[in-house]
C-alpha cells in the first residue's frame, strides 16, 4: 500500500479490501454457533510481544525527533514520559515476574456477539468510509496543491493507515488475551496518530502528539491493570476470567481498564484530543467518531462491564457518564464549527454508553449496545455528510453552511436526514434515549442525579443540532424548487447507504434487538428477557413500551405527505418581513440609513460569552479529573 | 379498557380537543380583557380568526417553512392519539417535542431577522422546559409501577398527594408552552415589539391557521398531562378541575408578570423547576412519598 502511487491502483485495492471486510464480517454473523474460540501457535504470541514494543519504541522515536525538530515541548515530553510509564511496568511483567511464558491465554482469541457486533461496525462503516475516502482525498490534495500547501501526493501512506486501523479494530474486539488486546490497542493509537498528523502542518502535529500522549494514560492503565491481574490471587490476563470473578478482589485492575476506556473514548477530561482531532482530513474524523478509536473504549467498558456489576465504582461510572452527557451538549451549543459540535455530540453519546455500563442492569447494557451500533452509523454519516458539503463550499464553519438547502438540496436533505436520526423519535438513538431513561428510573437514592444529568443533557442536544438545520434551511424567498447539484457516487452513493441503514435498522429494531444484542446479553451473564420483550411492532421493557412500528408509520406519513404534496407556487412566495423597508420583492436588501440599499445578514445563537468553551472549560476539566480521582478513591478504600 | 374504547377515545380526542382548546383560548382572550378593564372580543372569536386565515390566500417566505406548518400540526395530533391510547408517557413527550420543534425549525429556515430571533428564542425556551416535562414523568412512572399511561388508571390512587412537588414544577411548563408572560419571549402577544411576533413573523393565512390549531391541541395535551394527576376512583372529575385550575393560574400571572429575558427564563426553569421534580423523585426514592 505504501508503494502504490498510481490513484486507480490504490483505489481499486481500497475498494476490494472494502469489500472482503464487508462480506466476511457478514459471514461471521451468519456463522452462527458462538461464542468461538481460537488460539494460534505459542509462536504468534513472541510476535504480538515484540511488535508492541516495536510500537512503544516509534513513539518513543516520534517524540524525541519531534524533540529535535521543534524544539521541548509539554507534547513530547508527556509522550517520553508515558510511553516509558507504559512500556517499563510490561516489561518488569514479562521479564521479571512472569518468566515463563505466561503470554499463553487459552483462547487467545473469544468471538460472541458482542464482538461480531463491533466487528460488523468496523468492517461495514469502517469500510464505506475509507470508499469514500479515496474521491474525497483526491479533492483534498488538489485543493491543498492549489493553495501550495502540497507537492506531491502523501495518500499512500493515508490510506496505508487507514487499512491498519480497520484491522486493528477488528483484532481488538477478539482478543480475549489481555496482552493481544494491549497490542491492539497500541496499534489503534497508531494509526490514530498517523492519520491526525496526515496534512503535517505545525497544529497537525501539536494535536496528534495530544492525542498520543492522552491515549497512552489509558496504556499505562492497561499495563498496571496487567501486572496488577498477575500478581492477583486469580493469577490470569485472561479477560474472560477478569470478567467471570469479577469485583471485589479485581476491583482496581478494572478500574484501570476501564481508565483506558475512557481515555479511549475521548471522555471529559480527556476530551481536548478528540477535538484536536478535527484538523485531519474529514474521513479520518468520521472512522475515528463512528467505527473505530472512541468505540474501543465504550466496547471495554461495555465487555467488563459484568464484572464491577453491583459496585460502587458501577453508580461512579453512571454519574461520570452522566455528567459528561451533560457538559458535552452544554458545550456543543456554543460551537460554530460543524465537525466540533459533532465532535462534543460524539463525546456525549459514549457519555451516554458509559452512563448505561455503570447503570449495569439488562435493560442498561441492551441500551448501551443498541447506541453503538445507532450512534456509529448516525455519526458516521454525519461526518461524512460535513466532509462532502466541506468540498463544495470549503468551509467548516456553521454560518457558512447558510442556505445549502437551496444551492446542495441532495446532500442538506441527507445531512438534514441524518441529523434528525440522532435527534427525534422514532430512530435508533432516540429510542436508546428512552430506554436509557427507562432503564435509570427506580434502580437507587443515586439515580436521581442520573435521571437530572440524563434530561438536561438530553434538552441541549435538542437545541444545538435544531440550531444548525435552521442555518442549513435558512434562505431567502425564492420560488420553485432548487436545482438538484450534480451526484457524485463516492459521495451521496455512500451518503444514501448509510442513510438507509439508519432507517432500516431503526424499523427492524426488534430483529436486532433478537438477532444480535439479546444474545450478547446472554453470553455476559445478564438475562435478555429482563431487558425487552419484543414483538414484530414493539418493544417493551418491564416498565415502559415503545410501539416502534406505529410510531414509525404515523410520522412517515405526518412528514412525508407535507413534504412530497405541497409545493409553493411562485406566485404565493414573498419576501420576508423588515417593517416594510424591503428594496423589491426576491431580493433580501433593505433600505437603511440615508437610502442606501443594505444586504440582510442573519447568524445563529451561540451564547459565546456564557456558554463558550473558555468559560466553561475552567470548571469541566476540574470537574472530570475529580471525578475520576473519587472513583479511584473510591475503589481503593 | 378494550381496543375498541381506546381508539375511539383517540378518535374523539382528536376532534373535541381543537375545540376545547379555542374555547379556552376565547374565555383566556375575554378574562384578561376584563382584567384589564375592557369588553374584550366574543368567546368563539378564536375560531372565527382560524377560519379567516383558513381562507386566506397561502403566502410563504420559503419552501421548508410550509412542510414544518403541517409537520408541526400532524406531529402534535400524533401525541394526542398516542395519550388517548394510554402509550408510554415519554413516548407521548418524544412525539410532543418532534412537534414542537417543527415550529422553530420552520421559523429559522427564513431568512428573516425577526423570525429568526423568534425562532432562536423559541428554541431557549425548548431548552427551559423540555428537561422539566421529561424528568416529571420519572416520579409518576415511580408511583404508577410503569412509563404507559394506563398504568396511572390502573393504580387506583390519585397522584397528587404524592406528587405535588412535581405538579408546580409542571406549572412552570405550561406557562412556557402556553407562551404566557413571564415567559412569552419567543413571540410576544403584542406585534410591536422588539421581536415584532417573532416565531410567528413570517408566517400567515392558511399556515398560521395551522399553527394556531396545533397550539390548541398542544395546550390540551399538556392540560390533560396535569388532569393525570387525579384521574383514579369516585373524584375523577377533579382532574378537569385540576387542569381548568391550573390554566387559570396561568391567566393571572400573565396578567400580573411582564416579559423577562431568556437567559432569566433558562435558569429559572432550571434551577426551581428541575429541583423541584428532583427532590421529588428523591424523596420517592428514599421512600418519604
Amino acid at each position: 500500500m505504501l508503494g502504490i502511487k498510481n490513484h486507480k491502483a490504490r483505489g481499486s485495492i481500497v475498494f476490494l479490501t472494502a469489500a472482503v471486510l464487508i462480506i466476511s464480517s457478514i459471514f461471521y454473523l451468519r456463522q452462527g454457533s458462538f461464542p468461538i474460540e481460537y488460539s494460534p501457535h505459542p509462536n504468534w504470541d513472541w510476535v504480538v510481544l515484540v511488535l508492541n514494543y516495536a510500537i512503544l519504541a516509534y513513539f518513543l522515536f516520534v517524540a524525541i525527533r519531534d524533540f529535535a525538530q521543534r524544539g521541548i515541548s509539554r507534547h513530547n515530553i508527556l509522550t517520553v514520559v508515558l510511553t516509558l510509564a507504559a512500556g517499563i511496568p510490561l516489561a518488569i511483567f514479562e521479564f521479571s515476574q512472569a518468566p515463563h511464558t505466561p503470554l499463553e491465554v487459552v483462547p487467545t482469541l473469544y468471538i460472541d456477539h458482542l464482538s461480531v457486533i463491533m466487528c460488523l461496525i468496523v468492517s461495514i462503516i469502517g469500510s464505506l468510509i475509507a470508499v469514500y475516502a479515496i474521491r474525497y482525498m483526491k479533492d483534498h490534495e488538489e485543493h491543498r496543491m492549489h493553495l501550495g500547501e502540497l507537492k506531491e501526493t502523501t495518500q499512500p501512506r493515508f490510506f496505508f493507515f487507514m487499512l491498519i486501523f480497520l484491522g486493528a479494530m477488528n483484532g481488538l474486539v477478539f482478543a480475549n488475551n489481555l496482552i493481544w488486546l494491549a497490542f491492539f490497542w497500541e496499534v489503534t493509537t497508531l494509526a490514530c496518530y498517523g492519520l491526525i498528523r496526515h496534512d503535517e502542518t505545525p497544529i497537525a502535529i501539536t494535536n496528534a502528539f495530544r492525542a498520543l500522549w492522552m491515549c497512552l494514560i489509558g496504556s499505562v492503565g492497561f499495563s498496571l491493570a496487567i501486572m496488577f491481574l498477575w500478581n492477583s490471587p486469580l493469577n490470569t490476563i485472561s479477560l474472560a476470567a477478569v470478567i467471570e470473578n469479577g469485583a471485589p478482589v479485581l476491583l482496581l485492575p478494572i478500574a484501570l481498564l476501564c481508565l483506558a476506556g475512557l481515555t479511549k473514548a475521548a471522555q471529559v477530561p480527556f476530551q481536548s484530543w478528540l477535538l484536536g482531532a478535527m484538523v485531519a482530513p474529514t474521513p479520518v474524523s468520521a472512522l475515528l467518531h463512528s467505527s473505530t478509536m472512541v468505540n474501543a473504549g465504550v466496547y471495554l467498558v461495555l465487555r467488563i462491564a459484568p464484572a464491577f456489576q453491583g459496585t460502587h465504582l458501577s453508580t461512579l461510572i453512571a454519574i461520570y457518564g452522566g455528567a459528561v452527557f451533560l457538559i458535552t451538549a452544554i458545550l456543543a451549543i456554543s460551537q460554530s464549527e460543524g465537525k466540533k459540535v459533532l465532535a462534543y455530540s460524539t463525546i456525549g453519546n459514549l457519555g451516554l454508553i458509559i452512563l448505561c455500563a455503570g447503570i449495569n442492569t439488562s435493560l442498561a447494557i441492551a441500551v448501551g449496545i443498541m447506541l453503538l451500533i445507532f450512534h456509529a452509523i448516525s455519526k458516521g454519516l454525519l461526518f461524512l455528510c460535513a466532509g462532502a458539503i466541506e468540498h463544495h463550499i470549503w468551509s467548516r464553519d456553521i454560518e457558512d453552511m447558510e442556505g445549502t438547502a437551496t444551492k446542495l438540496p441532495v446532500l442538506t436533505g441527507i445531512t438534514i436526514a441524518a441529523m434528525f436520526s440522532m435527534l427525534v423519535a422514532p430512530f435508533g438513538v432516540l429510542i436508546t434515549k428512552w430506554g436509557a431513561m427507562e432503564a435509570a428510573t427506580g434502580i437507587g437514592v443515586w439515580s436521581t442525579l442520573v435521571l437530572v444529568l440524563l434530561m438536561l443533557g438530553s434538552g441541549a442536544t435538542t437545541v444545538f443540532w435544531a440550531k444548525w438545520i435552521g442555518r442549513l434551511l435558512c434562505h431567502s424567498p425564492m420560488p420553485g424548487r432548487a436545482k438538484r447539484e450534480p451526484l457524485i457516487p463516492l459521495y451521496h452513493g455512500i451518503l444514501l447507504i448509510l442513510i438507509g441503514c439508519a432507517v432500516v435498522f431503526s424499523i427492524l429494531i426488534a430483529s436486532v434487538y433478537n438477532g444480535v444484542i439479546a444474545p450478547s446479553l446472554t453470553e455476559a451473564g445478564y438475562n435478555a428477557a429482563s431487558a425487552f420483550t419484543t414483538s414484530a411492532w414493539f418493544l417493551k421493557s418491564s416498565i415502559g413500551i415503545f410501539a416502534a412500528w406505529p410510531i414509525f408509520i404515523i410520522i412517515a406519513l405526518a412528514l412525508l405527505i407535507p413534504s412530497l404534496a405541497t409545493k409553493a407556487k411562485p406566485e404565493e412566495s414573498h419576501a420576508s418581513y423588515m417593517c416594510g423597508e424591503n428594496v423589491e420583492i426576491g431580493t433580501d436588501e433593505f433600505v437603511a440609513v440615508a437610502d442606501e440599499r443594505t444586504q440582510l445578514k442573519t447568524g445563529g445563537f451561540y451564547i459565546e460569552n456564557m456558554l463558550g468553551e473558555g468559560n466553561l472549560n475552567r470548571f469541566v476539566v476540574p470537574i472530570g479529573v475529580v471525578l475520576l480521582v473519587i472513583l479511584f478513591v473510591l475503589v481503593v478504600i | 379498557m378494550s381496543t375498541g374504547w381506546l381508539i375511539g377515545s383517540a378518535v374523539i380526542a382528536v376532534i373535541v380537543a381543537p375545540l376545547i382548546g379555542g374555547l379556552l383560548r376565547g374565555i383566556d382572550r375575554k378574562l384578561t380583557a376584563h382584567m384589564q378593564g375592557r369588553i374584550g372580543p366574543p368567546i368563539i372569536q378564536p375560531f372565527y380568526d382560524v377560519i379567516k386565515l383558513l381562507g386566506k390566500k397561502p403566502m410563504v417566505a420559503g419552501g421548508a417553512q410550509l412542510v414544518f406548518a403541517y409537520a408541526f400540526l400532524a406531529l402534535i395530533i400524533t401525541a394526542v392519539v398516542f395519550f388517548a391510547l394510554r402509550q408510554d408517557l415519554l413516548v407521548v413527550l418524544f412525539i410532543l417535542f418532534f412537534g414542537s420543534l417543527c415550529l422553530p425549525i420552520g421559523a429559522l429556515s427564513v431568512k428573516s431577522p425577526y423570525s429568526q430571533l423568534g425562532g432562536h428564542r423559541e428554541l431557549l425556551q425548548f431548552l427551559a422546559y423540555e428537561p422539566i416535562l421529561l424528568l416529571a414523568a420519572i416520579p409518576i412512572a415511580l408511583k404508577a409501577g410503569g412509563f404507559p399511561i394506563t398504568n396511572i388508571f390502573e393504580y387506583g390512587q390519585p397522584l397528587l398527594p404524592n406528587l405535588w412537588i412535581t405538579f408546580i414544577a409542571l406549572l412552570i411548563v405550561l406557562a412556557i408552552v402556553m407562551r404566557k408572560s413571564p415567559f412569552d419571549i419567543s413571540g410576544s402577544e403584542h406585534a410591536h415589539q422588539e421581536l415584532v411576533r417573532g416565531v410567528l413573523t413570517e408566517y400567515s393565512g392558511p399556515y398560521l391557521a395551522l399553527i394556531e390549531i396545533g397550539h390548541w391541541y398542544e395546550m390540551v395535551l399538556l392540560l390533560s398531562i396535569l388532569g393525570l394527576f387525579w384521574v383514579v376512583g369516585s373524584l375523577w372529575w377533579l382532574s378537569i378541575i385540576i387542569a381548568l385550575g391550573s390554566w387559570f393560574i396561568m391567566l393571572i400571572v400573565d396578567n400580573v408578570t411582564t416579559r423577562l429575558t431568556w437567559s432569566w427564563m433558562v435558569k429559572f426553569a432550571w434551577g426551581a423547576g428541575i429541583t423541584l421534580v428532583a427532590l421529588n423523585i428523591l424523596f420517592i426514592n428514599l421512600g418519604w412519598m
